[in-house]
């Protein structure tokens, strides 16, 4: 009742601000493009409370800029209503939060954000799925969107997580440098757990492999399927953005999951996103 | 010594140079409305070249006329609610098939929203921005009924940089607005 409310409000002043454009000719009802968010830089000025209801920019020097009370009465409209997990006393939390000071905002530059970009290749003539993950990355003078990692199932299975007892099996004695290492061949008898032979800070590196992968011809890029967002840059709050492409009054770029996640939880899982991100 | 002092004086030069690359708030303003102006052209010019009333020479003319406000390697993105797949097209190819296709009478008509990201710099220094507009499409057969309909959002890539032109003997700097990559999707269809 509380979203059909802020939405019936919201979009009584959209329609109004209709007079204010110039570029069409269509005499239909435009509600749904105004509610519609349209890009996630329209995404991140609305989170931040950086442009009125009406898209107009607010400029930095004004006392609206992220004002607080007017972002608490934007924020709902950011997340997918059809939802029970982001439409929920949890969505109120997260909003509490955010707006309890001025902090939290959402920045292009401010790192921490992640783009996934879910995509068909051909491996060897077969069509594979692959999702590769994006993030911002500064040079020079500005800024470009850099490849941090990939997931790819036939990767994944090369490094089983194995049973402690069994990875314990496998290693070379302390003294076989005494022996010019004739017990070497053991590594190279089980393929399939050679990698329990690495020390125990190694970490498959799977950027590595897709890059060698393709180098060599072997996956192909065929299409781009889907884009969605990561985002960790809130204290202890974790949310996806996602398009949604629909009828009616909420869609465009919407938050499609949200999760309290302490910041040391947050470490974790960033590592998936970003693995050398404290290198 | 005079290698130092050269070296020093085209320092100071690139800095000068970098920092008069910066946009102001203000400046940002008036560089989204040259977009937008780009933009404007556009849709004036994709009404006329896919109207079936305008001659083959004028939407040639035209076709011209959209060219120049895009960079040169720009692409169009096309895909459809049917298939994700995207199809891409070079401008003038754009253009040209909607210049050709196979309908007694076109509508194309622009809605009255228009949304203007932020500008960011990319590493080169040259700022980058999308403008999104949403425009429909009617197609209607020689009994003059609808066959085809469908509204599509156009996610239009802006590159704004400062250049340099010589007015009179005296190097002016202005910023240059150009069309990138557009991606065009489709949001409905009847």
């Amino acid at each position: 009742m509380t979203n059909v409310l802020l939405l019936s409000m919201f979009f009584i002043k959209t329609s109004e601000a209709q007079s204010y454009t110039n570029l069409g000719d269509v005499q239909t009802d435009e509600r749904a493009f105004y509610t519609m968010t349209k890009q996630m830089s329209q995404f991140m000025s609305r989170f931040n409370y950086e442009e009125d209801q009406y898209g107009t920019k607010i400029s930095p020097e004004s006392p609206d800029y992220r004002d607080r009370m007017k972002r608490k009465t934007v924020l709902p409209l950011l997340f997918d209503m059809d939802n029970p997990r982001t439409n929920g006393s949890l969505r109120d939390f997260f909003i509490a939060d955010l707006t309890e000071k001025d902090a939290n905002y959402f920045e292009f530059l401010g790192g921490k954000w992640y783009s996934e970009v879910s995509a068909t290749f051909k491996m060897n003539g077969e069509k594979v799925d692959i999702s590769m993950i994006f993030t911002i990355e500064q040079e020079n003078l500005g800024s470009k969107w850099v490849l941090t990692n990939v997931y790819f199932s036939d990767f994944s299975k090369l490094f089983p997580k194995g049973d402690i007892a069994e990875q314990q099996k496998h290693f070379l004695h302390p003294m076989s440098h005494e022996l010019d290492f004739m017990n070497i061949y053991k590594i190279f008898k089980t393929p399939e757990s050679i990698e329990y032979y690495a020390s125990n800070t190694y970490s498959p590196d799977y950027l590595s492999i897709f890059f060698y992968e393709v180098k060599c011809g072997n996956l192909v890029f065929e299409k781009v399927n889907s884009e969605k967002f990561h985002v960790f840059q809130i204290d202890n709050w974790y949310f996806e953005v996602s398009w949604f492409n629909r009828e009616g009054l909420n869609t465009g770029w919407l938050i499609s999951n949200l999760v309290f996640l302490k910041d040391d939880e947050k470490e974790e899982l960033l590592k998936f996103y970003q693995p050398n991100i404290n290198k | 010594m005079k290698k130092i002092f050269l070296t020093l004086l085209f320092g100071v030069f690139l800095l000068g140079n970098t920092q008069a690359q910066e946009l102001s708030h203000e400046r940002k303003q008036a560089v989204d409305s040259l977009a937008l102006e780009k933009v404007r052209d556009l849709s004036k010019y994709i009404k006329i070249i896919g109207s079936k009333e305008t001659p083959w020479s004028e939407a040639n003319r035209v076709i011209d006329r959209a060219e120049e406000l895009f960079a040169p390697d720009a692409e169009i993105g096309v895909s459809s609610l049917t298939t994700n797949e995207v199809q891409y097209y070079k401008v003038r190819q754009y253009l040209e098939r909607l210049m050709r296709l196979n309908y007694d009478r076109v509508e194309i008509d622009w809605y009255k929203i228009e949304y203007v990201s932020d500008l960011q710099r990319q590493p080169d220094g040259t700022y980058v921005g999308v403008i999104t507009v949403f425009q429909t499409f009617k197609g209607f057969d020689k009994e003059g009924r609808l066959v085809y309909q469908d509204t599509t959002k156009k996610d239009i890539t802006v590159y704004v940089k400062r250049k340099e032109t010589q007015i009179g003997g005296r190097l002016i700097g202005f910023w240059d607005v150009m069309l990138g990559d557009m991606r065009v999707k489709e949001t409905s269809i009847k």
